[in-house]
């Protein structure tokens, strides 16, 4: 072993106790075969190509499922949200009968949008009138009034709001541009059957933001997407996740990793005291870190107990998650954009879109959610709110990320750069990568030469 | 200057790294023979062997504090074992924290107790000792305030006090009392490294209250303590040494 090896290489560790799959009662543990990816550099390219980026809305983001808010959001008739993906602007709607439908958030008369970005409800009228001259439609898309229509002497058009396929699931409201895309709950798999154990559907709205940050969305998907940057820019999190023993399960399309938290890394010695971010995991789960006597290393393990013991008298139910649910991040990546936390008692959606125009600049979602315990008010949603990248502060992990992403996404462009290193700590991301790639160029592969 | 610690006895507690591990070695160095304590019992058995490897009789157990029957215990086999004691160095600390009420009765038991306890235990062979001397490890905090409002602050408080109340009562058998309050130390799994790592801000707080921009080494507290505990700090009784690079504010007069 050379010297440049031996100052570089990962720390050896001892492997953290974890759930055994058959201890799991719902959430699958058992380890998904690793891919066989090749080891090439990834093509910066791809980062900042208008032409790639003209491909990933053709054959991509007008192909699968994508998340338009939740359903809890839109519960009465004329309820709706506007959403928007790239350049096109999406009007889900809550329908009288209770489903939900949703359209391209257009008016037929000159093409105005409908409504702006958010939540809102057509209150009693039950009918979406453009603000531009009152052409009205109702709920379903079909015309309700059209201003002075004996002056269009072609009648009325034989088309109404063009509709998009939309379903729910998990108490969320998906869309597909896709005319004819795959059932829902087939793009989502195997995830539902992972997820669907937690309980999503308890759980508030604490945080609705959005932040436009000047890189490409792929950059901020990738960030969230290794735990390698951990020693990198989050110093922080080593006395509070291991960041090394992590498993890595990439499926189909999707995939995730499960990161011990409650624990030190490795890469720090062990402190004299309980490190506060840890001390904040065993306050939540009822445990007072002053009246705690064991080593650092058994902290993990503890709450998992104390949380399955106590769990029910303070109104959460875990009886369907395994006891590392209870303290670890399981991370999921639903292609092409969700970045999904969960936890036990929260869980935090990080959504990456696409601008519509400059593949250099995207918009960056945080939507967080808290478990509200049995018996507790049913509190206010968070209210939305947006700013520009570095405007203010979203927490100093994300405060962390997003200072980062500039510089990279313009070191993509640098003609010194030659390509994405990416290693196995980094697996996700080629994963990623290869999905991407299987809709951009289907079953035959990737053309030699291509992005 | 000879400090006249050749062939004493010393018993310190917490003493298998930071301050109590610098304090042990430092001692060992002049020819002391040291006991020791900390809550593992593979940290012990380490600082045990290097110690005894510059030549002198070293002995240590996993104890906690704590548990004063245990600890009493502890210490008596300590004595019997060193074959007596010259130096007591209550050192352990429950540290910082801000989290309950039970912060107050773990720095009472641990910090205070402790020391307490100690004493109490080994004062009658301190008393033969001829040159007997005790140093407490107390804390800048106790002193200024910093930070929150938290246990380990004034508990320190109480060692400075009982410190100089018990150096009057001993006095006249022969046995001298101190206490050294360190400021900020930093080392390689110190709490400084820990708020380092997690708190940022706070470390850099500190640091820009040090006159010369650097905080303190356990190696530094060790050679203070090294001489209030031994013969040569004979005049001194009662006090309480400040040993913080300037990082306080207030004048001592």
């Amino acid at each position: 072993m050379d010297e440049f090896w031996q100052r570089s290489k990962a720390p050896a560790y001892t492997p953290v106790p974890r759930s055994r799959p058959e201890d799991s009662p719902e959430t699958p543990l058992e380890k998904a075969p690793t891919p066989e990816l090749d080891w090439g550099v990834v093509d910066q390219r791809r980062y900042f190509s208008r032409e790639f980026m003209r491909l990933e809305w053709e054959r991509m983001w007008s192909k699968v499922w994508l998340l338009g808010g939740r359903e809890a959001d839109i519960p009465e008739a004329g309820d709706y949200i506007v959403t928007e993906i790239g350049p096109e602007s999406i009007l889900i709607v809550r329908q009288r009968d209770g489903r939900v439908r949703a359209f391209y958030n257009v008016c037929q008369h000159r093409g105005s949008r409908l409504r702006g970005c958010g939540i809102g409800t057509t209150g009693a009228s039950l009918t979406f009138k453009c603000p531009y001259h009152h052409w009205e439609y109702e709920l379903d898309g079909s015309y309700h009034r059209i201003p002075d229509i004996d002056t269009f002497p072609q009648g009325k058009p034989a088309h109404a709001l063009s509709e998009i396929r939309c379903d729910t699931w998990g108490g969320f409201v998906w869309y597909s541009l896709n005319e004819s895309p795959p059932p829902l709950l087939e793009f989502l798999d195997p995830l539902p059957r992972h997820l669907e154990a937690y309980n999503l559907h308890k759980m508030v709205q604490t945080r609705d933001i959005t932040v436009e940050w000047d890189c490409n969305w792929k950059t901020s998907v990738d960030a969230f997407n290794e735990t390698y940057h951990v020693q990198g820019i989050h110093p922080q999190l080593l006395w509070y996740l291991h960041d090394l023993d992590v498993q890595i399960d990439c499926y189909e399309r999707h995939n995730r990793y499960l990161i011990p938290f409650g624990t030190l890394s490795p890469r720090v010695r062990k402190p004299p005291a309980i490190p506060e971010p840890i001390k904040t995991i065993m306050k939540a789960a009822g445990i007072d870190p002053a009246d705690y006597d064991r080593p650092i290393s058994e902290i993990r393990r503890d709450v998992q107990k104390h949380k399955r013991a106590f769990g029910a008298t303070q109104g959460k139910d875990y009886s369907r998650l395994n006891d590392d649910q209870l303290t670890d991040d399981y991370h999921y990546l639903i292609f092409p954009n969700l970045s999904l936390n969960v936890h036990a008692d929260d869980f935090w959606i990080f959504r990456q879109r696409p601008h519509p125009h400059d593949p250099d600049r995207m918009f960056y979602d945080i939507m967080t959610f808290e478990l509200v315990p049995d018996g507790q008010e049913w509190p206010q949603r968070a209210e939305h709110k947006q700013w520009k990248h570095g405007d203010k502060s979203i927490g100093l992990v994300l405060d962390q990320d997003a200072a980062n992403l500039p510089g990279v996404q313009a070191g993509m462009h640098s003609k010194g750069f030659k390509g994405l290193w990416v290693g196995a700590q980094e697996l996700r991301i080629r994963h990623f990568h290869k999905v991407l790639d299987d809709y951009i160029y289907g079953p035959q592969g990737k053309p030699a030469g291509a992005l | 200057m000879d400090l006249g610690l050749r062939g004493k006895k010393a018993i310190v507690t917490g003493a298998t790294k930071g301050i109590g591990r610098a304090i042990v070695e430092l001692l060992a160095g002049e020819g002391v023979d040291v006991a020791l304590c900390s809550r593992t019992q593979e940290e012990v058995d380490a600082t045990v062997q290097a110690l005894k490897r510059q030549g002198v009789n070293a002995c240590g157990e996993a104890v906690n504090v704590r548990d004063g029957d245990a600890y009493k215990a502890w210490l008596e086999r300590a004595v019997a074992a060193l074959g007596g004691c010259d130096i007591f160095v209550p050192n352990v600390s429950a540290g910082g924290g801000f989290d309950s009420e039970k912060n107050w009765t773990r720095n009472f038991e641990v910090d205070v107790m402790h020391t307490v306890r100690g004493c109490e235990t080994l004062m009658p062979h301190l008393e033969k000792s001829g040159a007997g001397s005790i140093v407490i490890i107390a804390s800048t905090n106790a002193l200024e305030t910093f930070g929150v409002p938290q246990a380990f602050n004034a508990m320190k408080a109480a060692l400075i006090t009982y410190s100089k109340q018990l150096a009057q009562h001993v006095g006249k058998k022969g046995v001298r009392v101190n206490t050294v309050s360190p400021g900020p130390i930093y080392f390689d799994g110190g709490s400084w490294e820990l708020i380092k790592g997690t708190m940022p801000k706070l470390y850099d707080y500190a640091l820009r209250q040090i006159p010369c921009g650097r905080m303190g080494t356990p190696e530094e507290v060790a050679r203070v303590v090294a001489f209030v505990a031994s013969p040569a700090g004979s005049l001194m009784t009662g006090s309480n040494v400040v040993a913080d690079n300037g990082f306080t504010k207030r004048v001592q007069f």
